[in-house]
């Protein structure tokens, strides 16, 4: 029986909530709460979409929001050092007129915190070329579940000893607290020109993507929208996508002048080779903004078309971009649902979205059907259940999926050496065994 | 002893298979590490069978250092315990290309040579530029995430890697990540296995990501005489558009030795900066004018290296370490990590330390990326004296006051016990020996190399 999540929520109150300012007052917090063996759960902006920072038995929310200072900007070293609330956008903008960025640019960057995007191992449109948050942090500071404090990495590279940093990125809060994370900045290109590929099939738009990958053309960023997501996002947002269209494709390309030049013409001739109807260049920066609000704003402009949705996050080979297509297609006949369907094409990243009425029981059971179909076919295409929002308390239950009982248990012993007590985010991340089944995080 | 080994042998030999277990004393003595020789060779011919000797090594409370082709083994303290070397050399098998995905998984003893060819043949590559070069088997750039000066443009081997089969000190094989170029699902275990040195567990296979091959690359040279001409240079690059594949500076010694190689010494006394970029034509035309202009303002000029001068540049490079060590036997080769800003510097401090204890200083920095490797070794009679291990502490001081970092990655075998290889402790160290302790509890793998050297006493701090 699907659980009632409106209840659930109401039943996963915190005992109490604190916003420390320092790395003291976070290992002070931690310290009383071990004492007390009260669970801690860390919080960033609560953007996460796989339920990472849901109260689950109780315990302590530390929200780091108040540590939202960039603590030092260090241009010629190519580094930031910045508090774990500090809102990804802000940090891209702070080193903007030293004409520097950084890279990883999750759609949600405008709420979503440096400290969140660190759990999560959160990627964005631009980490196609360029990488995910991982490969965009030197160091961190962690407070342990024991509240003692431990310094990773460096504000270089490779620091002597074990890369605790890459340990650390994509732990989901449940490895320690992040308090201070030093961040890789990247200079802004020369050049970067966008391009909008519309099609009149969604399998000619895969087909691009497939193509675009086996010529090795490497765009900054190739993202793909249907015809029901434009539709949407156009009401919304007015970024101004073709109405009629079957699927567009939003390419960037970065570069010196000359490489956007010659990369954008490839990417022209391999769209129109796969049929695209017309390839359309962004003339100023403002068309380009808005080009990229459509697709950055999506999740929030469907929320205009149903009263819930779900967003899904397998990841597929790159390969196999046109089979998945169709069998999202075969899905939402089969349980007689919509989805909509925009992602990280140029990753095989997917975020189908299910539509539904979170009031009708029936329908949340179909969303829970539709959504493993969706993630088991992901696997048997040779590829994950999540690319980029974790697994938290959503997909927990699926890791049997992808991990033996071996490698599950190498994860443990990890789990154990820092988070001896489960006292810290307990509950997600590792299956409990329990059987899933149930849509286990709050949907929009 | 002989006996005891030729018991581990027959033990060994067992599980293995026929052929797949030596005690041969030329082989053993191949793979000897740090001056200790094992009694045993073994090498599995799949990741099944590395995973099976693991469990038997455990068993019989024995310890094993997990082999390549040796470019990096000398990284690590000496061992505390060394039974058998796992050579993993057979195990060289592609398992899973994609090209059309850009994604490959191959086993730990392929060289990155062989790799490096059977991607050519789809347009792939992987840039990857480790110390060794071609030579060097994925499974040991892995282990010692041995990134070189492509690391500006690429990033290292930690960056590539999507995925990972580990075999585990009780003798299982664990996966880790997958196939796809995005994927956060559990905890990131290839990460803390990458750079561990064999300390956490054998690498048996690993899937990487791929990059398309550069239609054309170019390397240019330009002479300069300080390293503060270098600092300016590496500035205002870094300023620029640009974004070439690869630069590095070579201080004069650093530059006789990586050139002598290939043909007549010139003599000069100079440093060089070689900077390699890659594109079309027109792409290639904008760099070398560009290129030209930055030289200019240290009035200095830029020349085009040959196409077969080009190659051997790079491939020098990547062996400076190893070369320097075999030349010279009592050469002492440091690899410092630092700050991008604190490269020249470093190197300039080194040569005066050089200047003061009378060791010559091969220094070779990598621009954009915060490494320098420095190589010491006495003069006027480079094959005589071998230098005080003080040295090594004088240097890791320089860089630690700079924001670094310093390991020793070749040393001669008498002085290894009387050096710290990998310098002092940080915070996090208790972590990572529990890391160890929960990962391989008897160790078993590289036992004392890396985390285990701590507890022998010999560290400084
Ligand atoms: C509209 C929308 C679009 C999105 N687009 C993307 C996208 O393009 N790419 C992408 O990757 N994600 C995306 N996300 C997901 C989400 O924004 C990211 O996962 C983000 O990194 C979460 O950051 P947060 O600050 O909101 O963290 P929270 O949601 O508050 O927390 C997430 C997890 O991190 C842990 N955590 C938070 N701070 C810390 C800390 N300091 N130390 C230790 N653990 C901590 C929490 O315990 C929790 O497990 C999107 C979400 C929305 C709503």
């Amino acid at each position: 029986m699907l659980y009632e999540y409106d209840a659930l929520s109401s039943r996963r109150v915190p005992d109490a909530v604190v916003f420390p300012e320092t790395t003291a007052e976070v290992s002070a917090i931690v310290k009383l709460a071990a004492s007390a063996g009260l669970p801690v759960i860390a919080r960033g902006a609560g953007t996460g979409l796989s339920g990472g920072a849901v109260v689950i038995e109780g315990g302590l929310v530390v929200s780091l929001a108040r540590m939202k200072k960039i603590l030092e900007i260090d241009i010629e070293n190519e580094r930031a050092r910045v508090q774990p609330g500090v809102v990804n956008y802000d940090v891209s903008l702070a080193v903007a007129d030293f004409g520097y960025c950084y890279v990883p640019d999750p759609s949600s960057q405008k709420a979503c915190t440096i400290g969140g995007n660190v759990a999560e191992n959160s990627g964005g449109p631009h980490t196609l070329c360029a990488g995910v948050t991982t490969n965009h942090v030197l160091g961190l500071e962690v407070v342990l579940p024991d509240g003692s404090v431990i310094h990773t990495g460096a504000s270089h590279w490779d620091r002597p000893g074990y890369d605790l940093t890459g340990l650390m990125v994509g732990s989901e809060g449940t490895l320690g607290i992040v308090t201070e994370i030093t961040v890789r900045l990247t200079r802004l290109p020369e050049a970067v020109k966008t391009l909008l590929a519309v099609y009149d099939r969604v399998s000619d738009a895969t087909a691009t993507v497939a193509a675009v990958t086996a010529r090795g053309i490497t765009p900054a960023a190739l993202e793909m929208m249907d015809g029901f997501m434009l539709r949407a996002i156009e009401a919304a947002t007015h970024a101004g996508y073709p109405l009629d269209a079957a699927a567009v494709l939003l390419l960037e390309i970065e570069g010196l002048k000359e490489e956007v030049e010659e990369t954008s013409f490839e990417l022209e001739a391999v769209a129109t080779e796969n049929h695209a109807r017309s390839v359309r260049t962004a003339r100023s920066a403002e068309e380009r903004d808005l080009l990229w609000r459509g697709r950055k704003n999506a999740f929030g402009a469907i929320g205009r078309l149903a009263p819930n949705y779900y967003v899904q996050d397998g990841v597929i080979p790159r390969t196999r971009l046109v089979q998945m297509l169709d069998y999202i297609g075969e899905v939402e006949q089969r349980f007689g649902l919509h989805i909509g369907n925009i992602f990280h094409a140029g990753d095989g990243n997917l975020h189908p979205l299910i539509l539904f009425d979170g009031r009708d029981p029936e329908q949340r059971k179909r969303v829970v059907q539709a959504a493993e179909a969706i993630m088991t076919r992901c696997v048997e295409l040779g590829g994950s259940i999540t690319g980029e929002h974790g697994v938290g308390i959503e997909k927990n239950e699926l890791m049997p999926l992808i991990f033996s009982e071996d490698d599950l248990e190498m994860m443990r012993r990890i789990k154990s050496v820092f988070n001896p007590q489960a006292l810290l985010n307990p509950g997600k991340v590792m299956p409990s065994g329990k059987v899933c089944g149930e849509l286990r995080i709050q949907v929009n | 002893m002989r006996g005891a080994a030729a018991d581990i042998q027959t033990d060994l030999t067992a599980i293995a298979g026929d052929g797949s277990a030596s005690i041969e004393p030329d082989a053993c003595a191949a793979y000897a590490v740090d001056g200790v020789t094992p009694s045993c060779v073994l090498s599995p011919a799949t990741p099944e069978q590395a995973a099976e000797l693991l469990l038997s090594v455990a068993d019989r409370g024995l310890a094993v250092i997990p082999c390549g082709n040796g470019t990096k083994l000398g990284i690590g303290a000496p061992p505390q315990r060394y039974d058998a070397a796992l050579s993993l050399r057979e195990l060289n098998r592609t398992t899973y290309y994609e090209p059309d995905d850009l994604v490959v998984s191959v086993e730990p003893g392929m060289t990155l040579g062989v790799l490096q060819q059977m991607l050519a043949g789809r347009g792939l590559w992987l840039p990857l530029d480790p110390a060794g070069g071609e030579r060097a088997t994925i499974g040991g750039i892995l282990a010692a995430n041995s990134a070189g000066p492509l690391r500006m443009r690429y990033g290292g081997p930690r960056d590539m890697v999507l995925g990972m089969k580990i075999a585990t000190a009780d003798g299982k094989i664990v996966k880790t990540g997958g196939r796809v170029v995005k994927n956060v699902a559990g905890y990131d275990l290839a990460k803390l296995v990458i750079g561990s040195h064999g300390t956490l567990g054998v690498i048996v296979e690993a899937t990487f990501k791929l990059y398309p091959r550069i239609a054309t690359r170019a390397t240019w040279a330009i002479e300069i005489d300080s390293l503060d001409a270098g600092r300016e240079f590496r500035r205002r690059l870094l300023a620029s558009p640009l974004r070439p594949m690869r630069a590095v500076l070579l201080n004069a010694s650093a530059r006789t030795l990586v050139q002598s190689a290939n043909r007549e010494v010139t003599g000069s006394r100079r440093m060089m900066i070689w900077i390699e970029a890659g594109g079309s034509a027109s792409v290639i035309a904008r760099y070398e004018r560009e290129l030209s202009g930055l030289a200019a303002h240290m009035n200095a000029s830029l020349k085009p290296a040959g196409n077969s001068e080009d190659a051997e540049v790079w491939k020098g490079l990547a062996d400076f370490g190893n070369r320097l060590a075999s030349q010279r036997h009592t050469a002492v080769v440091l690899r410092a990590a630092l700050p991008i800003a604190a490269t020249e510097e470093f190197l300039k401090r080194a040569e005066q330390h050089g200047r003061v204890e009378g060791l010559e200083v091969a220094g070779v920095a990598q621009l954009g990326v915060g490494a320098v490797e420095i190589g010491l070794s006495s003069i006027p009679s480079p094959e005589q004296r071998v230098p005080n291990p003080t040295n090594v502490e004088k240097l890791r001081r320089l860089a630690a006051d700079l924001g670094g970092s310093l390991i020793v990655t070749h040393c001669p075998v008498e002085l290894k016990p009387r050096i710290d290889v990998w310098g002092p402790r940080g915070d996090d160290y208790e972590t990572m020996r529990r890391l160890k302790e929960a990962w391989d509890p008897s160790f078993i793998l590289a036992r004392g190399r890396m985390i285990g050297a701590f507890e022998s006493g010999r560290a400084m701090t």
